[in-house]
Parts: structure tokens; C-alpha cells; sequence
């Protein structure tokens, strides 16, 4: 008989405490759960595979994280907290424009701001974007995630209308999806690389 | 002429839970997104390998409705497959996933199928997970408890983990499919 104690993995969401929405609080647990798995997802990779390009005109690792930190800390802003404009810079030191996307606009080649940038330097940006959005989301009451945000128009004259729901919704969906798109590009990275 | 408002506004119908039926909102959004991102796909696109040992459009379609299937009847503490081959079709190998275990070729089974065949999938998916999902009261989504895996392993599960890792692991594997659509255009050097 095996005196080996069975191997045990626990799957837990558990809403974050302090929140004045019981929806808030899971969607932000939502929300930390993607963020660790894309920081596992990263964690040990070198700078050359955050630059990688597995064929022209291809987002990067390093431009997909810089992406999902960007987008979750604007929409924070304009959303959540209903600012009147997004001011990323204050919160990753990287403006909308510096992930590069789409690529096709930027030349198709990654951009400057992320050249070089190692593993520390990806891993803060999904810190500092998990710390904007948790602190935006603390004190919203369930009866404000159903209120209608309203953008400035464009220039066209339309413009954009959220609620706070769809904004919780879309940091989870938006930052899973990148995600999902890491992990083919962190293979197909190593595969690439000699003996892969 | 009024201006154009673009409206992104969430809402979750009516349950017994608001938070389980946030999560059930969430998976029916991404398959409408999923739906109108492949309008017009072909067959061989969609059993199209970036490489051997890759996973196809198609396979990753599969995969989606099965997985759902599977996890909603863990939340019920019955055998994983127990209503998989009944509500979808589908067998645990024919999504032929982890591709390396299938000799790195797409599955027979899939070969030729349609956009239409692999909506019809993920409908009949969706079919046995809502009336799942409405039955839940808020308490319920923190019952857990243990289960041995097909694998081997035991693993310790809450039916709101369950809840959460459905949606996001659909929403990993939309990105992943929209991906595919891009290198697939770009193949061979055509942008």
C-alpha cells in the first residue's frame, strides 16, 4: 500500500474583502486570478522572448502585457472612476500609444518604449495595473456598476456610452484573452529557439 | 442626423444569483463576439495547422463545448463525462487535445466540419449549463469540495471557481482562435 499523500490542488475564487459590492469584490478576485496567471505565464522568460516577433506584423509578449495593463488602467479611469480623460502615465509611466497597437499603425514592427524591457519591468506593469483597479473599484456600490458613462464625442460626432459592469466585465474577458494568446506565443518562442 | 452612440452595457438577466448569472453573461457575450469574429470562416480554415502538434480553429471549438459540459457537471458533483456524449455528441478524445497525445494531427472526427457544426456545439453546451446556472443561489457558489480528476489527482473545486474558470478559460481560448485567423491570413508571407 502507498504511504504517498495524494497530490492536492485547490481552485478558489474568493470575492477581495473591503469592497462595497459583493460583484465588485468577485470580479476584482476575477481579475487577480488572470493577472497571476499572466505573470506565471511570464515569469523567467528572458528580454529577447518579450521582443519576439513570430512573424511580421505580430503582436509581442512584451506588447500584449503592456496591452492588457494599459487597457485595464484606462478603462479604470474613464469608467470606473468616470474621469473626464485617461492618464495612464501616472499610473504605468507608459502612454496608450507605447504597447504599439494596433501593429499594423506602428510599421509593424514592436515599439521602442518596450525594447529591452525584462521581466521585472512586465511583471510591475501587471502590479501597478492590479493596484489602479482594485483601489478604482473599493468603494462602488452595486447600484453604481449599472450607471451610464458617457464619452466625449469624437470627431465624427458619435461616441461611446459604458457602464461600469460592462467595464469589470471587459478587464477580465479582455486581459484572458491576451492571455490565452501568451501562452501560443511563449511555445512557439521556444520552439523557435535552438534545440526547441 | 442624431449622433451615433456606441453602447457597451452589460447586463446579466435576472436569477437567483447575480453573480452566477454575471458569469453565465459573460459566456454567452464572448460567443456572440466568438460567432460574428469567425463570420464567413472556410473548412480548411478552420482545420488549418500553424504546425504539427498545433491546435486548429476547429479543435479549439471543440474543446470549448466539451470543457463547458464537463465543468457543469463537476458543479454537480456528477462523473465529469456522465453528459458529455449526450448533450454534444462528442466523445473526451474528440477535440483531440493535448494535440501531442494525438500524434500532432488534427482528430478524424472533425475533418471538414463547418462553422455551423461547431456553433451547433457550443449551443448545445450553453443548453445544459443555464438551467444549471439559474438553479444557483448565491450561497451555493461557495460550496466546495473535493474530487479526483481523470488524471489522477485531487483537486479542491468551489462551484464559483467553476463558474469563473468557464468563462475565462473560453475567453483564453477566443484570443487564441483570433490569433489563428491572423497568422492563417498571413500565411505563407501573404498579408
Amino acid at each position: 500500500m502507498s504511504t504517498t499523500t495524494p497530490k492536492r490542488i485547490e481552485s478558489r475564487i474568493v470575492p477581495a474583502a473591503g469592497y462595497a459590492s459583493p460583484s465588485v469584490a468577485f470580479a476584482v478576485a476575477a481579475i487577480a486570478d488572470v493577472h497571476a496567471q499572466l505573470a506565471a505565464a511570464i515569469r523567467g522568460l528572458p528580454p529577447a522572448a518579450f521582443a519576439w516577433q513570430q512573424a511580421p506584423r505580430t503582436n509581442t509578449i512584451g506588447m500584449l502585457v503592456a496591452h492588457v495593463a494599459l487597457a485595464e488602467v484606462n478603462l479604470a479611469q474613464v469608467v470606473l472612476l468616470a474621469e473626464p480623460r485617461g492618464h495612464t502615465p501616472d499610473v504605468l509611466a507608459l502612454t496608450t500609444d507605447d504597447d504599439g497597437m494596433p501593429i499594423e499603425k506602428y510599421g509593424g514592427s514592436p515599439p521602442a518604449a518596450l525594447a529591452g524591457r525584462d521581466e521585472a519591468f512586465f511583471l510591475s506593469l501587471i502590479e501597478r495595473a492590479e493596484a489602479h483597479t482594485f483601489a478604482a473599484g473599493r468603494a462602488l456600490s452595486e447600484e453604481q456598476l449599472g450607471e451610464e458613462i458617457a464619452r466625449p464625442p469624437r470627431p465624427d460626432g458619435s461616441y461611446r456610452v459604458f457602464d461600469r459592469r460592462w467595464a469589470l466585465h471587459h478587464m477580465v474577458e479582455h486581459a484572458a484573452r491576451h492571455l490565452g494568446q501568451i501562452h501560443v506565443l511563449k511555445r512557439q518562442w521556444k520552439a523557435a529557439q535552438p534545440g526547441g | 442626423m442624431p449622433a451615433r452612440i456606441e453602447r457597451l452595457e452589460f447586463k446579466p438577466a435576472p436569477g437567483r444569483s447575480a453573480v452566477a448569472m454575471t458569469w453565465l453573461a459573460h459566456l454567452d457575450d464572448q460567443t456572440r463576439l466568438l460567432a460574428r469574429d469567425l463570420k464567413g470562416i472556410t473548412a480548411a480554415e478552420l482545420q488549418w495547422q500553424l504546425r504539427p502538434g498545433m491546435n486548429t480553429i476547429g479543435m479549439l471549438l471543440a474543446h470549448l463545448a466539451m470543457v463547458e459540459v464537463i465543468w457543469l457537471t463537476v458543479a454537480e458533483q456528477r462523473p465529469p463525462l456522465a453528459d458529455l456524449e449526450r448533450t454534444t455528441g462528442q466523445g473526451r478524445d474528440d477535440d483531440g487535445m493535448p494535440n501531442e497525445e494525438y500524434g500532432g494531427k488534427p482528430p478524424a472526427k472533425l475533418k471538414g466540419r463547418s462553422l455551423k457544426y461547431y456553433l451547433n456545439l457550443i449551443q448545445r453546451a450553453r443548453a445544459h449549463t443555464k438551467p444549471i446556472v439559474r438553479r444557483y443561489r448565491d450561497e451555493d457558489l461557495t460550496r466546495s469540495f473535493t474530487r479526483t480528476r481523470l488524471n489522477g489527482e485531487r483537486q479542491h473545486v468551489s462551484i464559483r471557481w467553476i463558474l469563473y474558470h468557464v468563462a475565462e478559460h473560453f475567453s483564453g481560448h477566443y484570443g487564441q482562435i483570433l490569433m489563428l485567423r491572423h497568422l492563417y491570413r498571413d500565411r505563407n508571407g501573404r498579408a
